[in-house]
């Protein structure tokens, strides 16, 4: 068995997770998940820049963001949020929030999109709840590494980016 | 906290920050070593309650695509991509609620529709069939699934070779 979860229980009641995703299915998904996870509070928007506007008006400890969406897609929702940050402003702002993506791609050339872009976690669809219980709990358990720029606030963007996938049996790609 | 970058000559600097977890609870917390298999089995549950709707909604999305290829495949922008986000959708939730068969060959569609400009309505045909084959069927076979999808493959290239040759032939 585990170790008693007492600490992420009550990490968990104090996050504010903001979930954008254009998939009503998804959103639906993600938000049930999330509540059995015992998120505190969960705010959704089903485009980047319904995201961006809630990011600025509800200030959440994280984002899950899907990266395909119309009108504005989930990286340059991120690169948004990354370009927010003033020098001065305090920690847990605009560059230090940690911003997971799910997406279905996993090529090399999209998740390197999302590094530069300043994507903290990429998480490649379809998810299961051990991937992205996971990934919540590292992201918020971890120290943030983040490199300031005047213009700019976020993850390194020269550091290895890995598309993180569920575990067999899901996959069935051709051998 | 923060050290300069002196190498790159660009004003930048590194920032350690402590965990949202230190944030919150303070610097005692400590992050669990495992996950809690009590939360994974309640979020496994939800999937299957969830699942049900969703078994619907998947049916459902399926049944639209068959309509939308002829339009889709004579350059009918709405209609490619009306079938791309419904393709796209199912790619990425199919999985998580116990139809990886489906999900592989919406997986495959979409990597073709973004490869290709001009869509083939054989090979959009083949995977809707093969989509929809797979969630009628209660036990879908995985290693046919592979085979198909193989199939599949050898087929998108053969077309892709062929339209090619015939670009080059009337070019």
């Amino acid at each position: 068995m585990t170790t008693p979860t007492i600490h992420s229980s009550e990490l968990f009641a104090s996050l504010k997770v903001l979930v954008v995703d254009d998939s009503l299915e998804m959103r639906r998904l993600l938000t049930a998940l999330l509540s059995v996870m015992g998120i505190g509070e969960i705010i959704c928007a089903s485009d980047g820049a319904a995201g961006l506007r809630l990011f600025s008006e509800r200030a959440p400890d994280l984002i899950i963001t899907d990266g395909a969406m119309q009108p504005m897609d989930g990286y340059e929702m991120t690169r948004a949020i990354r370009a927010m940050h003033n020098p001065g402003d305090p920690p847990g702002q605009g560059g230090d929030v940690p911003v997971l993506m799910l997406s279905g791609h996993m090529g090399a050339d999209i998740v390197t999109r999302a590094r530069d872009e300043g994507v903290t976690d990429y998480i490649v669809k379809p998810v299961t709840p051990a991937l992205l219980y996971e990934r919540l709990l590292e992201a918020v358990s971890k120290p943030v590494h983040v490199v300031e720029t005047p213009t700019w606030r976020g993850p390194s963007p020269t550091r290895r980016l890995v598309a993180r996938e569920a575990e067999a049996p899901l996959n069935i790609k051709p051998q | 906290m923060s050290e300069p970058s002196s190498k790159s000559g660009i004003d930048a600097r590194f920032v350690r920050l402590p965990s949202i977890a230190e944030r919150k609870l303070g610097r005692d917390y400590t992050a669990p070593i495992r996950l809690d298999p009590r939360i994974l089995d309640q979020m496994q549950q939800t999937i299957s309650e969830l699942g049900s709707k969703y078994a619907e909604t998947l049916a459902a999305q399926i049944a639209l695509l068959a309509p939308l290829i002829e339009r889709a495949c004579t350059g009918i922008a709405e209609a490619r991509a009306q079938l791309y986000s419904i393709v796209h959708d199912v790619r990425g939730l199919a999985g998580t609620f116990g139809h990886p068969i489906v999900g592989s060959f919406a997986k495959s569609l979409c990597g073709y529709m973004e490869s290709c400009s001009n869509l083939d309505p054989t090979i959009m045909r083949f995977h809707i069939e093969a989509m929809r084959d797979a969630l009628e069927d209660p036990h879908p076979d995985a290693g046919l699934a592979r085979e198909t999808l193989r199939s599949l493959d050898l087929l998108i290239d053969a077309t892709s070779v062929e339209k090619s040759r015939t670009e080059r032939s009337t070019g």
